[in-house]
């Protein structure tokens, strides 16, 4: 259980390392997700809507289109001399692969979330500090929900010469309703219902991140193999 | 985890039994049978997409065969077991290395992975054994081919393997590089570590190993003790085979 773990840590570490020298990763994920939200900030008549309910959709588009961005990068570094050959032959359950690669993934989305979550407050003119505890919840079911699949079909679509384009492909439709429940939860945050109210979609949530992992489990020893 | 004895120790290093790959109609791994002692060195010859590489990935767990049977260590490797794991090294076309990180945190990240007690001090150990600890905390892609090939044999021997798998690790290199390789390579041979390597170039092939195969269009066309083997008339079946993809002398079959 020691190596186990070890062997996780080392993944995320090595994630880490590279992440601090090259920066490549959260630049592209922070801008890509402002981007997003100034679009939207333009396009939205502000006047017009109510910005707790156009507020939430935008957020985690931002941050699902951003995260795919880290997911594509995350296994192109395994692409890269055959990295993927070289973790494959160590001697390691091939979970170790994916639960590193979860976790880094997890980590560097939740970090640049925990960046965009200030400037969508200023940008929507949404007080979400009094509301932060059950948001800070909320993004954290749904971003492991995301990781969780995104890790699993990234790994998947890393062996394909159209990775960029499959990978959206098969990870948007299966998170729908990951999607749903999380926007809908955020909404009714934002508008100060209790997370009591939320159970059904915090159970839907959580459900579905379990199922992912679940699957993840079962399947990351023939995905990964040749 | 459950901790699985280690198998019997035999004679053998690697056991292969009527191996067979088939990518569709194509068989790139074609009935191939044959053993390997431990300490053996063996030279596997043979054209391009004769299927070394392969042969190579299915030995070291990285893909299912479609029949057959193969040991390495004493493992089935079919069972795609960590103990097996633990006992190989493989350097390959791919260097397997980590461009953005030195070679001391890409052997440290090794180390971890196998589970070494000192990953640092092994991760130093074996850069100094290949010449590079001076180099040690500069990035990997600012190496040449031939530096980047010595921290490969770093990393296939830091966790001390008993088997090494080496796929044309020759290519690329320059002549300095490939003589410098070819004294690590007989070093490992003379701590008796088992080796299969695939090549192209026949001369050093011949001269490191201790038996030698020809494999052409899946099967192994020849296999046999180096010192059975006169050196001109194996380059030239080897000139022919890759001439011809095909092999046309005397086929034998082990």
């Amino acid at each position: 259980m020691n190596l186990f773990l070890n062997q996780i840590t080392a993944i995320v570490w090595k994630d880490f390392v590279t992440e601090l020298k090259t920066r490549e990763l959260f630049s592209a994920m922070f801008i890509f997700a402002l981007l997003v939200i100034l679009i939207f900030i333009f396009s939205v008549n502000l006047s017009v809507v109510k910005a707790s309910e156009v507020g939430p959709g935008i957020l985690w588009v931002a941050f699902l289109f951003s995260g795919t961005i880290g997911l594509n990068r995350s296994f192109m570094l395994e692409q890269e001399n055959g990295c993927l050959m070289g973790l494959m032959l160590v001697p390691a359950d091939r979970t170790v692969i994916y639960f590193g690669k979860l976790i880094s993934n997890f980590i560097f989305l939740s970090i640049m979330e925990l960046f965009i979550l200030p400037l969508f407050m200023i940008f929507f003119n949404i007080d979400i500090l009094e509301h932060l505890l059950p948001l800070l919840f909320v993004i954290f079911l749904g971003t492991l929900g995301f990781c969780a699949l995104g890790t699993l079909l990234s790994s998947l679509a890393s062996n394909l010469k159209s990775r960029d384009i499959m990978l959206p492909i098969l990870l948007y439709p299966l998170l729908v309703p990951i999607v749903i429940a999380v926007v809908r939860m955020t909404g009714q945050i934002l508008n100060g219902e209790p997370l009591s109210g939320m159970m059904n979609w915090i159970g839907l949530t959580a459900s579905f991140d379990i199922i992912y992992i679940g699957v993840s489990i079962m399947t990351i020893d023939h995905i990964l193999e040749e | 985890m459950v901790d699985h004895p280690k198998p019997d120790s035999s004679d053998f290093a690697i056991e292969v039994r009527h191996l067979l790959k088939e990518f569709g109609v194509l068989k790139a791994v074609d009935g191939i049978s044959f053993e390997l002692k431990r300490g053996e060195f063996l030279s596997v010859f043979g054209p391009n997409g004769a299927g070394k590489t392969t042969l190579i990935k299915i030995l070291t767990g990285l893909t299912r065969p479609s029949s057959g049977t193969a040991r390495v260590a004493g493992y089935e490797v079919e069972e795609g077991r960590p103990e097996m794991r633990r006992e190989i090294g493989v350097i390959s076309h791919s260097t397997a290395l980590y461009a953005d990180l030195t070679p001391m945190e890409n052997l440290v990240f090794y180390g971890k992975m196998y589970g070494l007690e000192c990953p640092e001090e092994s991760a130093l150990a074996s850069l100094e054994d290949v010449g590079l600890a001076p180099r040690r905390h500069d990035r990997v892609r600012t190496f040449s081919r031939g530096m980047v090939q010595r921290l490969s044999i770093a990393r296939a021997i830091l966790h001390d393997p008993s088997i090494l798998f080496l796929d044309e690790p020759f290519t690329g290199l320059d002549l300095h590089a490939s003589n410098v390789f070819k004294e690590h390579l007989q070093n490992l041979h003379s701590k008796k570590r088992t080796i299969l390597m695939t090549t192209h170039d026949v001369s050093r092939g011949l001269e490191m190993c201790d038996k030698v195969a020809l494999q052409v269009m899946g099967q192994f066309a020849f296999f046999e003790d180096v010192k059975e083997v006169d050196k001109e008339n194996f380059e030239t079946m080897y000139f022919d085979a890759v001439r011809n993809n095909q092999f046309t002398m005397g086929i034998r079959q082990h």
